[in-house]
């Protein structure tokens, strides 16, 4: 395969091909690696977490939703447009240069449409890969489906291919919007002000995004189509305009639709001439700009306030953590991915409760929902600390440690409650406030907090670093076997833990058992972690395991 | 007073400094010099703690420093070679998080931030993120970061790289006012001119050994050299520079 693409890339100009690699590989920031890092096999493992997503999305489908065709056509093109969507607020800025780009490039003799066309290509290999690896089991599933309705052997053929085009033109459309809005933004605010906009503009598409896949009202029959009441919802609806797209490619799409489908092309359209335009009119004019005003975005306010938490050091530790996370794009686009599963379960809920009029009692789904939302939202807060912010400035942090080991571990367990635990816990209990009896809720946010009290600890066992100075050594944990294991504990702790809560909550002896295991394990892991960072050194450089290991028998 | 003791830094088997012993006495300044590649931040790094020596001993007041490191930080101020920041602070985030970390009461290192900051003439801009200061406004934030917390012991490695004129001698006097002042100050530099003025003694590093550890007078004398460019290169500097420079102009220039 290597051999077989080797020959027409040879062809292509060199200083493309070094482009093109640097800026596909700048997903993952080099800056942040340990020395020993193992790029391509960290992004090889994620392929394949996507690939077996893939293949699990369809078990589900078939079984859970039961073949509804329309239903499962739009589900699929909706998801695919949220996932799509969430690739292009993680590689926010990505296409357009910044000030390395500008500084390092602009002396170069490089043609600045070089620059784009590695640039645009580079992306584009990342989004498609992202859309081969997530749609190609779920693409096999709907053609044999949609396909047997033409009742002609060309049928799976033209479905297949209706399928994939549609799927490629969706994803098009939402990053292309993306790149239109973020390009005229670039190309008409003066730089200081674009990239505090900009910074903005990622976390409210992150929301929109998320809101609009789960809050927006499902239309799954030919009939709700056509109801003159939904005619508004789905002419504003893109997810509605490449359903008629894929069945008017199909040929399954009834007439009174078809304006549907051409909502579709004509936002396609807009949305790549408006995506061109802006590129090249930003790779013409930015460069300069970016020169001429560095990233540099000023302050407003003069004053200097800052909140305590804590002694000098925790808050200290704290407000570093809380500026990293807030100020570094790579670091707040990572825990945001993370915590879209916890908005994406949290607004479920929410849009369940608008719709229900009474209080009702506990459903055990809930209880799961917010086990789940905990457990993503301390390992995401966990997985974020290691990324680190800026490896050679931890010089300051080595020759400033004048306290224990065992205190910077304190206060990055008062970090992970702090932002993981604390805003959970807060979120659940007001979903909580659909529920009743009373005692009820207030017992089962006694078990959650307790349960966020344990995972922290669970995390912090060999975490003896600061929060975002560590190198990071993508590789070390597989990523298979922490998706694939964490899928395993839910199925097997979480899901049995959540029917054992809602049967001990009406049994006040179960329930007094069951809080004080969980305090004994709340409280034996926190000894457990104090214990061993009392004699715990902090370190800075994530190695691999030595793969051989010496016995020191012989004394020299 | 800092002492070192046959102290050597290994790495993969090559000696970056080997067998380094030398004094800094209070009340003056040491200047510590050497080539490019000599062994002199490895030795300011050993000294800080940031990395470990492969060999030999650091003594600081008459203790070896690795009984008690973080007493011995408390007392330290280093200023390092390059302008390292976090670049997503403000420079009054920066500085307050590094006395927050030094355990500092808040008033009074906040009383002498704001004031450091407006002698170094950063107070203006103390609001705006790292990332946009120059290369001097960043050493002016290591300097200020290196000594808020009055430490007794000074290591300035390359202090004045990116100072304009006028900050230049502000430090080049401050440097002086500190040594009179009791501090154990070292410091090393490229720039002899400089070191010639601020320093009493010197320390010669070169191919990580040392070749000279001695007043400045005393060298001149001994060596019958005018100046301490002129020491420096009869002491490390191996090749004709002239000759170098015309090589380098004809590869150019082919």
């Amino acid at each position: 395969m290597r051999k077989l693409l080797a020959r027409p890339l040879a062809h292509l100009p060199s200083n493309y091909r070094i482009l093109f690699r640097q800026f596909l590989l700048r997903v993952v920031d080099f800056d942040a690696l340990s020395i020993q890092a193992d790029v391509v096999g960290y992004i090889g493992q994620f392929a394949g977490v996507l690939m077996m997503f893939s293949m699990i999305h369809v078990f589900f489908i078939l079984i859970v939703f039961g073949m509804a065709p329309w239903y499962v056509e739009h589900y699929l093109i909706a998801t695919m447009m949220l996932a799509a969507g969430l690739i292009a607020v993680v590689t926010w800025d990505a296409i357009f240069p910044d000030l390395r780009d500008a500084m390092v490039l602009s002396p170069l003799p490089i043609a600045a449409h070089t620059i784009l066309l590695a640039k645009v290509t580079s992306s584009g290999a990342m989004i498609g890969l992202a859309v081969l690896t997530l749609n190609f089991a779920s693409s096999l599933m709907l053609s044999t489906f949609a396909g047997a309705m033409h009742g002609s052997q060309w049928g799976f053929l033209q479905a297949l291919a209706a399928y994939w085009f549609t799927m490629a033109a969706a994803s098009g459309f939402l990053y292309c919007s993306i790149l239109t809005v973020q390009g005229f933004a670039a190309l008409l605010l003066p730089h200081r002000i674009f990239l505090r906009l900009s910074a903005i503009l990622q976390l409210a598409a992150f929301g929109i995004f998320l809101g609009v896949y789960f809050l927006q009202p499902s239309i799954e029959t030919p009939a709700g189509m056509a109801a003159h009441h939904n005619q508004w919802l789905l002419a504003c609806s893109p997810d509605f305009w490449f359903f008629a797209l894929f069945n008017q490619l199909n040929g399954t799409l009834p007439s009174t639709l078809t304006w549907l489908a051409w909502r579709a092309w004509i936002g396609l359209g807009f949305a790549v001439s408006g995506s061109a335009a802006s590129l090249i009119l930003c790779y013409l004019h930015t460069m300069k700009k970016i020169v001429e005003e560095p990233d540099l975005v000023p302050r407003t306010g003069s004053i200097h306030w800052a909140p305590r938490f804590g002694n000098a050091l925790q808050t200290a530790l704290t407000l570093f953590s809380v500026r990293s996370l807030w100020r570094s794009r790579q670091h707040r686009v990572a825990f945001a991915f993370f915590l879209a599963v916890v908005f994406a379960i949290a607004l479920s809920w929410l849009r369940g409760q608008l719709s229900g009029a009474t209080p009702r009692s506990m459903p055990e789904g809930f209880i799961l929902s917010t086990f789940i939302m905990m457990s993503v939202a301390v390992f995401a807060l966990r997985s974020v600390f290691s990324l680190p912010i800026s490896l050679t400035a931890n010089w300051v942090l080595r020759t400033a440690q004048l306290s224990s080991s065992e205190k910077y571990i304190a206060a990055t367990r008062r970090m992970l409650l702090y932002f993981s635990v604390v805003p959970v816990w807060l979120v659940s209990a007001f979903l909580s406030l659909a529920f009743r009896p009373w005692h009820q809720v207030a017992a089962h946010l006694a078990v959650l907090a307790l349960l966020g009290w344990i995972l922290a600890e669970i995390n912090l066992i060999g975490f003896y670093k600061v929060p975002f100075t560590c190198s990071y050594l993508p590789g070390k944990s597989n990523i298979q076997f922490v998706f694939w294991g964490f899928f395993i504990f839910i199925i097997t702790v979480a899901l049995p833990a959540a029917e054992f809560e809602l049967r001990s909550l009406d049994d006040p002896f179960w329930y007094v058992c069951m809080m004080f295991v969980l305090s004994g394990a709340a409280i034996g892991l926190w000894a457990f972690n104090r214990r061993r960072a009392s004699s715990a050194i902090l370190y800075f450089e994530e190695l691999p395991t030595e793969l051989i290991t010496t016995l020191k028998l012989i004394s020299y | 007073m800092l002492e070192l003791r046959n102290l050597s830094k290994r790495f993969a088997g090559i000696a970056a400094v080997d067998n380094v012993s030398f004094s800094v006495r209070p009340g003056e300044v040491t200047g510590y010099l050497g080539p490019n590649g000599s062994g002199k931040s490895t030795t300011m790094k050993m000294i800080t703690g940031l990395i470990e020596m492969s060999e030999g001993e650091i003594f600081f007041q008459g203790k070896p420093i690795q009984h008690d490191l973080m007493a011995y930080k408390r007392r330290m101020g280093y200023v390092p070679e390059e302008p390292y920041l976090y670049n997503h602070l403000s420079g009054i985030e920066y500085l307050t998080m590094v006395a927050q970390l030094r355990n500092l009461p808040a008033r009074q290192s906040s009383a002498c931030i704001d004031g450091l900051l407006q002698l170094f003439s950063l107070h203006d801009d103390r609001h705006l993120s790292i990332s946009g200061y120059s290369k001097g406004m960043r050493q002016k934030v290591l300097i200020i970061a290196a000594l808020m917390h009055n430490p007794e012991l000074i290591l300035l490695d390359e202090p004045f790289s990116g100072l304009d004129v006028a900050s230049a001698l502000v430090l080049r006097s401050l440097i002086q006012e500190l040594a009179a002042r009791g501090k154990v100050v070292l410091f090393s530099s490229h720039e002899l001119d400089t070191v010639e003025r601020v320093c009493s003694h010197v320390v010669i590093l070169h191919h990580g050994k040392l070749v000279a550890d001695d007043s400045i007078a005393s060298l001149r004398s001994l060596m019958e050299l005018p100046n301490l460019e002129a020491i420096f290169s009869q002491l490390a500097v191996e090749q004709d520079t002239d000759s170098m420079a015309r090589q380098i102009a004809d590869l150019i220039h082919a």
